[in-house]
């Protein structure tokens, strides 16, 4: 659950939930010292509603009944509907303030534009880790294409059908191991801007992971661990899960230097959906844990890490109501450990 | 034991030589095996690092293999340890590797430590068989 808010927090309750409504939550529930009490929608399956069950927060399509709570501070209309003005003054406690109208347009601006900031920043974060792939993809796409052209090579000239027959059924297999791994670079070069909420399964995204960390590094020197209990397919964007999943998973397999175990497990805890990413490297020390998640904060040598990663992994997280915290001891290795709401479950 | 060399040679249709092929992917073993069974050369396979080297050391003679030809990128020893361990333990075998990584800092390095050509797949055959001819002549050299 959502921490208590102390007596000083600014209860707000937010009217439309549309993308104004939606970037609204999003940054408020990443603000310290600000609890939304509710939002409200005429449409019961606007975006805005969806995101704020992530996150426990009360959804209404009945306006009137949220704007009459007595314990508000602060009621934000981006309906940009006329008739809201008139309805909140009816019902609203005398104390309660509003801001409305042109202020909330102006809001509505300034958050749109910290929203595209971030996305933009989430997009290059990506970009520079796909340049250390790029050795990784070559030779990924190099193997399969090399056999695709010995057996064509092969091919020309023979008359035995039976060859003729096998060799084409290896060209056919190792086309299709490229069109799959174009899928999955596919699937993390995607930005953003496409807020596909589908039915997604965490392991079947771990998996993808593990296919797009094999890109960045030598991973047949990692064992990998799959501890997956069944777990509930959950409503997310799934590139930007993937994202999260690709973030840590490599992470992991830089600090082990390619040699050791990673284990990756899924399982329900008490209403959460929890996913570990175990490595054992060489841990992170007690002065680095707490700032690991800090935007720019990188142990890596210059110019190797952005120190976006992980910043960008808690974000994505802490959207979808979750929490990632990380366990370490230096010289046991490193565990994260995220926990999902069920109220996100698919 | 599946060392025993691919192709068949007697003495009225000499073997070429003998090629130990390393790769961890089936497919690619089976691509050279092809290549170079038909052009004339006898075949071993290892999967890996660790296993070229016990072809190389459990062998009757180790030094019936002309030319190893390896991949990089492998489980258990990688290519650029069991290149190090071939170059100090049997300089006279000839090295050709053939990878998916187009590097050309350790195309340098291993070319420096007397491999005969570093191969980027896709390598077509005409491509190999040339590296192999030139690595057997350069074997030869080594051995007169």
């Amino acid at each position: 659950m959502k921490p208590t808010a102390s007596d000083q927090s600014l209860n707000i309750v937010i009217l439309g939930a549309g993308k104004g409504g939606s970037a609204l939550i999003e940054l408020l529930t990443r603000c310290k010292g600000i609890r939304i009490l509710g939002v409200a929608d005429n449409s019961p399956d606007a975006p805005g509603l969806q995101l704020a069950r992530y996150h426990y927060i009360p959804t209404t399509t009945d306006a009137a009944w949220l704007v009459s709570r007595d314990d508000t501070n602060l009621i934000i209309d981006v309906t940009g509907d006329p008739a809201i003005p008139e309805l909140i003054t009816r019902h609203k406690s005398p104390k309660t303030e509003v801001l409305g109208g042109t202020a909330a347009r102006l809001i509505w601006s300034l958050i749109q534009a910290e929203h595209e900031m971030y996305e933009h920043l989430a997009h290059a974060e990506k970009l520079s880790t796909l340049g250390i792939f790029t050795a990784g993809i070559a030779h990924e796409f190099n193997n399969p294409l090399h056999g695709i052209m010995g057996f064509a090579q092969h091919l020309q000239g023979e008359t035995d059908p039976a060859i003729i027959n096998e060799f084409s059924r290896e060209i056919i297999t190792l086309t299709k191991r490229l069109s799959e791994m174009t899928k999955g670079l596919n699937l993390y070069a995607r930005t953003g801007q496409m807020p596909e909420m589908t039915d997604v399964q965490i392991p079947q995204l771990l998996d993808e992971a593990i296919k797009m960390a094999a890109f960045s590094t030598m991973l047949d020197e990692v064992t990998v661990v799959r501890n997956y209990a069944p777990v509930p397919g959950m409503q997310a964007n799934p590139s930007e899960l993937h994202q999260v999943f690709v973030n840590l998973v490599i992470n992991a397999v830089q600090a082990m230097n390619a040699r050791g175990r990673l284990t990756l497990s899924t399982g329900v805890e008490g209403g959460y959906l929890t996913v570990t990413i175990q490595d054992t490297g060489p841990g992170i020390a007690p002065q680095d844990l707490a700032r690991v998640f800090a935007p720019f904060f990188t142990t890596k040598e210059r110019g190797a890490g952005t120190g976006l990663g992980l910043y960008i992994v808690q974000t994505i997280i802490k959207k979808y109501g979750g929490l990632i915290e990380p366990i370490s001891q230096p010289g046991n290795g490193t565990t994260f450990r995220i926990q999902f709401p069920l109220a996100n479950a698919a | 034991m599946a060392l025993w060399p691919f192709g068949v040679h007697d003495r009225e249709n000499p073997s070429l030589g003998v090629v130990l092929v390393v790769d961890d992917e089936e497919s690619i073993r089976k691509i050279s095996r092809l290549t170079l069974t038909k052009a004339g050369y006898e075949v071993v396979e290892a999967e890996n690092g660790e296993k070229a080297i016990e072809v190389l050391n459990t062998g009757e003679n180790p030094l019936t293999v002309d030319v190893i030809l390896c991949d990089i990128r492998m489980p258990k020893i990688n290519g650029v340890e069991a290149i190090h361990y071939f170059r100090t333990q049997y300089p006279s075998v000839q090295v050709i590797v053939q990878t998916g990584f187009p590097d050309l800092n350790l195309a340098t390095s291993l070319l420096k430590q007397g491999i005969v050509d570093y191969l980027v797949k896709p390598v077509e055959k005409e491509k190999l068989l040339a590296a192999v001819a030139k690595a057997v002549e350069q074997r030869t050299i080594c051995n007169t």
